[in-house]
């Protein structure tokens, strides 16, 4: 009898269906890219560095030369991030760039017409960010017009907005410590300046910033009830409005992330340069964010995403850019090569999960 | 499982849920025609009637996920008005719909808790307590004798009767008053369906919760159920007791006709039948 139990649990034990243990390396990676979406494109990016490094004989891990890459990787993963949230609920923010260019005009105007200060013009430009998003995500969900017809609306309606405004031309912004130096503008200076000192740290502001955007989306999407919502309304947007989930809420909060994160992400350009110029934020850049977005592992189908990955993806494309013309070939050409990278990522996305789902692993 | 197991419900038991003369069109299809449902405490309640008959309209005005255009659900004596699926959760009504409404890219145990999560306070930040639902939800799916991989799994990963399972867990977990299954056997293997039968029969045995049951086996029907009502065309045109009826009467009034005089009054003749007897 006992052993007629204990053969009875041996085989419901061998019976428990739906997930198997890999067995194989290929079953083993599989479960590592699908789990870790970052880590696919960490060795990428590596692997990256390590040509370039070789390719340009030493050239790209200059101080100097890593500071634009880093500066340029900061400035698209703030606006890669942006999408990210709002990729997995299953929309789409193409007016990014817009506001991008918009917000920073905005905060420059009021600095050179009013006398305001940088910062408080800042928030002003900020709110506006966060309320194009709002508009973005209200005309989606409440008009039930889709997300890339609504910013392509509201992309060329901002931009008319910026370049109306003065003529297009761009507007030369005061500079006003310490705003200017905590928000971008680098005071390093590689002849006097040592590398462990402010000067030197205000040099990465972009990328640090956009670090600590980074690590609090992460957090918000792993750690909150607001990122499991945000996950459950792109993967099952039925079920979760079944289960109660206010699915348009969290679509039009994430489109509110979106355009304060685009807002920031302009502001930041702008005191990089102190000027604010009407073409800083064309539509390629927003493509190039949400490449980034998507070379780090987050679907266009919604459900599943990461904030560190897109981060990553913005180094990998910022690396392309810049790693290429240093080497001498024409910007254009690099284009083909960041082209070829975003389907080999989509490609390799669809395909770890088709794999995985169809092994039971 | 027998309906011999099970005593049958004391006529005398307080009804605990009414849905009264709930009419519903979406444009210009009608779904629900004045419909009015009893439900009480502890009884489980058959919800049959061909595809197309209103059953889930009217179990998804239930649930709050629709808004009826006329009528009214009082529950426990009280009327009340379900704006969203939580005002009707709230109120101890819980659903699992035909779709199930679980969450692919979730885990079984984030999917168990969505609506509901634990939350821990960390340096005044209101996080996920993942550790907490983690153990919960796996010491309850333990209890129910519910088998799966690990809570951790993506419910993608899951076969169709371990996502129902969890559906099932997941609706009970809060111990409603009311409980409605859409369909909870449809896309289910013989063995998996038995434990999900198994699961109601129990639950039916302890009769603190009440059900209301969308099936389209009517063998079913009278193996789990106490009441049956039959929905057609958006209208109750039968409403008889398991123990009153039997499998052939219900197949005759389906196989009755087309057209809806037709069943009405197969279902009349039945009815007359009952009452005469």
């Amino acid at each position: 009898m006992s052993l007629d139990l204990e053969t009875k649990k041996a085989h419901a034990a061998t019976r428990k269906v739906g997930v198997k243990t890999p067995n194989t390396i290929l079953e083993r990676l599989l479960v590592v890219l699908s789990r870790y979406r970052e880590a696919s494109i960490a060795v990428v990016a590596v692997l990256l560095v390590i040509y370039f490094q070789f390719g340009s004989d030493g050239q790209f891990l200059s101080a100097q030369f890593l500071g634009v890459v880093l500066r340029d990787t900061g400035r698209l993963g703030l606006i890669a991030v942006a999408e990210v949230m709002l990729m997995i609920t299953g929309e789409i923010d193409l007016s990014v760039s817009g506001t991008f260019s918009l917000a920073p005009y905005v905060m420059a105007l009021m600095s050179v017409a009013w006398g305001v200060p940088l910062a408080v013009g800042a928030v002003a430009g900020l709110l506006l960010g966060v309320l194009v998003g709002a508009v973005n995500g209200i005309i989606t969900v409440r008009f039930r017009v889709p997300s890339l017809i609504t910013t392509v609306g509201t992309l060329f309606f901002l931009q008319g907005i910026v370049v109306s405004i003065y003529n297009s031309q761009p507007i030369v912004t005061p500079v006003q410590e310490p705003f200017n130096e905590i928000f971008g503008e680098s005071l390093y200076d590689p002849r006097g300046d040592s590398l462990w000192s402010w000067h030197s740290l205000t040099a990465f502001t972009p990328l640090l910033w956009t670090a600590l955007v980074v690590a609090a989306m992460a957090m918000v999407l792993n750690r909150t009830t607001f990122g499991l919502h945000t996950i459950a309304t792109g993967s099952n947007i039925v079920g979760a409005r079944e289960i109660g989930i206010r699915t348009d809420r969290v679509k039009v909060y994430n489109f509110m992330i979106a355009g304060g994160c685009a807002a920031a992400a302009g502001i930041i350009n702008t005191c990089q340069f102190a000027s604010a110029d009407p073409a800083a934020g064309g539509p390629f850049l927003t493509l190039q964010a949400i490449a980034a977005a998507v070379i780090g592992g987050t679907s266009l189908l919604g459900g599943s995403g990461t904030a560190i990955g897109s981060l990553i993806g913005a180094f990998v494309v910022a690396t392309l850019n810049n790693g290429l013309v240093m080497m001498g070939a024409q910007a254009t050409v690099s284009d083909i090569y960041l082209g070829a990278g975003i389907l080999a990522a989509m490609i390799l996305n669809v395909q770890v999960d088709r794999l995985r789902a169809r092994r039971r692993i | 499982m027998n309906q011999q197991d099970i005593p049958a419900l004391d006529p005398a038991t307080p009804v605990i849920l009414e849905m009264c003369h709930i009419s519903k069109a979406f444009g210009a299809v009608t779904a629900l025609v004045d419909v009015s449902i009893k439900l009480r405490q502890g009884e489980v309640l058959a919800l049959v009637g061909d595809n197309g008959a209103g059953k889930s309209t009217l179990i998804k005005i239930l649930s709050g996920f629709h808004q009826p255009d006329s009528g009214t659900i009082v529950s426990k004596g009280k009327e009340v008005h379900f704006g969203s699926p939580r005002d009707a959760r709230a109120h101890g009504i819980e659903t699992v719909y035909q779709d199930l409404a679980l969450i692919g890219d979730l885990s079984v145990y984030h999917n168990m808790f969505l609506g509901r999560e634990y939350h821990k306070r960390i340096l005044g930040l209101k996080l996920l307590d993942n550790r907490k639902m983690r153990d919960l939800a796996k010491t309850y799916l333990d209890t129910l004798g519910i088998e799966i991989p690990s809570v951790n799994s993506m419910v993608d990963l899951l076969s169709g009767g371990q996502r129902q399972s969890v559906a099932v867990a997941r609706s009970i977990y809060s111990s409603p008053t009311v409980l409605v299954l859409d369909e909870p056997l449809a896309a289910l293997g013989v063995r998996e369906g038995a434990h999900v039968l198994g699961l109601i029969q129990s639950l039916r045995r302890q009769r603190n919760v009440s059900i209301i049951l969308i099936v389209h086996n009517y063998n079913q029907v009278f193996e789990v159920c106490d009441r049956i009502n039959f929905l057609h065309s958006g209208e109750i045109v039968l409403d008889a007791s398991t123990s009153d009826t039997t499998e052939e009467e219900l197949i005759r009034i389906v196989k009755s006709g087309l057209g809806r005089e037709a069943i009405a009054a197969a279902a009349a003749e039945v009815q007359r039948q009952m009452t005469q007897s």
